[in-house]
């Protein structure tokens, strides 16, 4: 099996978990642990592409929540906000610097020609 | 705000909001494919379906460009916080945009391959030590769409109850990676061509502009200064706090706490809304309960709870005034704990 081929199988197996989470998650998990999801159903079809992509942060939460996690959690934003886009700017400014370096003319003097034209 | 969930919570304003992004989209994509060439920067004249795949991906970068300037402009300038309100939904388009440009490279770049398409676009260029020219510049895209389409998917409501506002933004800084993939994605690949003139301008202006913008925004933030004590936080004059507005203090934990004026008492709540935790601080007190800028959602100062029949509920804190300064405790009470309101000297009181 290539390596392109085994990273195929690891992702339909990951999204075939993934629609059994889905499927266990929204028929008997969603109610016990939120009251405003008991009895609406049309919503529960929007949840399953997040499901199927991120089952495993699904799984943790229902557990967390199945054990009562603390309400404090809940309040305490991210505050990284200013790492992020530092590192986001360095990011972008080094993709950006590379490829000035790496830019190319097109072949002097070269037409391209359809492959059917070029063959004898 | 909570009660039931429905697929889609609509409002006039969402109603025109999304509106206007579906006819940007579309002018952006006929002016992409009608205009000419030339004008493009297109050196060469391309086939229809390598058109129309880079229109959609112009589109996407576009997109994505205008949302992540969204973010700092709204802390920098509370004008621009209307852009703010459904910020999701332009998500949701701009995945769906770049999926259907990821869809019309695999139907015609890897499309005739005898080995299945997916599998063609992780084989057909491995030089990953080559350097820059010739990097197989489609893994920065794949990355790229993979975190849109989890960002998109976990855009409902539900995710953010769920998940906990905190856990939720966290999983979306994943926009921050993905944008420089994308850039990455662009300037590796459709910038390496000299002729690509007028292209590569618009890339590196949208680019740098969500650089500056970040940063300004990230410069303006540092400014809070966190105390080292475990008394009551000093939260100074409560005279200079503005009827129906608040000012935030950051206290040793790295909590923050609004604390709202409202008919000339002060009351402390969390400055992380309960929904996405927007900085209720920076909104202001409409019919009596603060008001989140970000999408409206309404707490009562003194407890902290949103009006029936709405839940949703923030902790309080405690004030008190000490020789004229308004003092927080950094106890923070539990969400929906009532708290006495506290008399401003000399202010009138409703």
């Amino acid at each position: 099996m290539s390596a392109a081929a085994a990273i195929l199988a690891l992702v339909r197996t990951w999204l075939w978990i993934g629609a059994g989470v889905a499927a266990l998650f929204l028929t008997i998990g969603i109610g016990r642990i939120d009251a405003n999801a008991r009895n609406a159903f049309v919503f529960r079809t929007l949840l399953v592409p997040g499901i199927l992509l991120i089952w495993p942060l699904v799984l943790w939460r229902w557990w967390c929540i199945e054990r009562g996690s603390p309400w404090i959690a809940r309040y305490r934003p991210p505050s990284a906000h200013g790492a992020a886009a530092v590192a986001m700017a360095i990011l972008v400014l080094a993709a950006l610097g590379l490829s000035l370096g790496a830019r190319q003319d097109w072949p002097a003097g070269f037409e391209p020609r359809r492959l059917a034209d070029a063959a004898p | 705000m909570s009660v039931k969930y429905v697929p889609v919570q609509w409002n006039r304003f969402k109603w025109g909001y999304d509106a206007v992004l579906l006819a940007g989209m579309a002018v952006f994509l006929w002016a992409f494919l009608r205009i000419d060439a030339a004008v493009l920067g297109h050196a060469r004249e391309v086939s229809g379906p390598i058109r129309n795949a880079r229109a959609f991906g112009a589109c996407a970068f576009a997109m994505m460009t205008i949302i992540l300037c969204i973010g700092p402009l709204a802390r920098l300038d509370a004008r621009f916080l209307p852009l703010l309100y459904n910020r999701r939904h332009f998500g949701v388009l701009t995945a769906a945009v770049a999926l259907s440009h990821a869809s019309l490279i695999l139907n015609w770049y890897f499309a005739f391959s005898p080995a299945e398409r997916y599998q063609t676009v992780l084989f057909a260029n491995t030089s990953y030590a080559g350097g820059v020219a010739g990097f197989p510049f489609e893994t920065f895209g794949i990355f790229a769409l993979l975190a849109l389409l989890i960002l998109a998917a976990t855009s409902h409501d539900f995710w953010l109850a769920f998940l906990t506002p905190p856990v939720w933004k966290g999983l979306h800084y994943l926009i921050y990676p993905a944008y420089a993939a994308v850039v990455a994605h662009v300037a590796w690949g459709a910038l390496l061509d000299r002729g690509s003139g007028t292209f590569t301008w618009v890339v590196f202006a949208g680019a740098l502009g969500v650089v500056v913008l970040h940063l300004i925004a990230a410069l303006k933030d540092r400014r809070g200064v966190r105390p080292e004590t475990s008394d009551w936080i000093d939260a100074g004059d409560p005279a200079t706090i503005a009827e129906g507005r608040a000012r935030i203090v950051i206290l040793p934990s790295g909590d923050r706490v609004a604390i709202f004026r409202h008919q000339g008492q002060l009351s402390a709540i969390s400055n992380a809304c309960a929904h996405q935790n927007g900085p209720l601080g920076e909104g202001r007190i409409i019919d009596c309960l603060v008001t989140c800028p970000w999408h409206g959602f309404q707490y009562e100062p003194r407890t902290g709870r949103a009006p029936p029949p709405f839940t949703e509920m923030v902790p309080t804190f405690a004030l008190r005034i000490v020789a004229g300064r308004v003092q927080v405790d950094p106890t923070t009470a539990p969400p929906g704990t009532p708290q006495a309101p506290v008399p401003i000297p000399g202010a009138v009181t409703a």
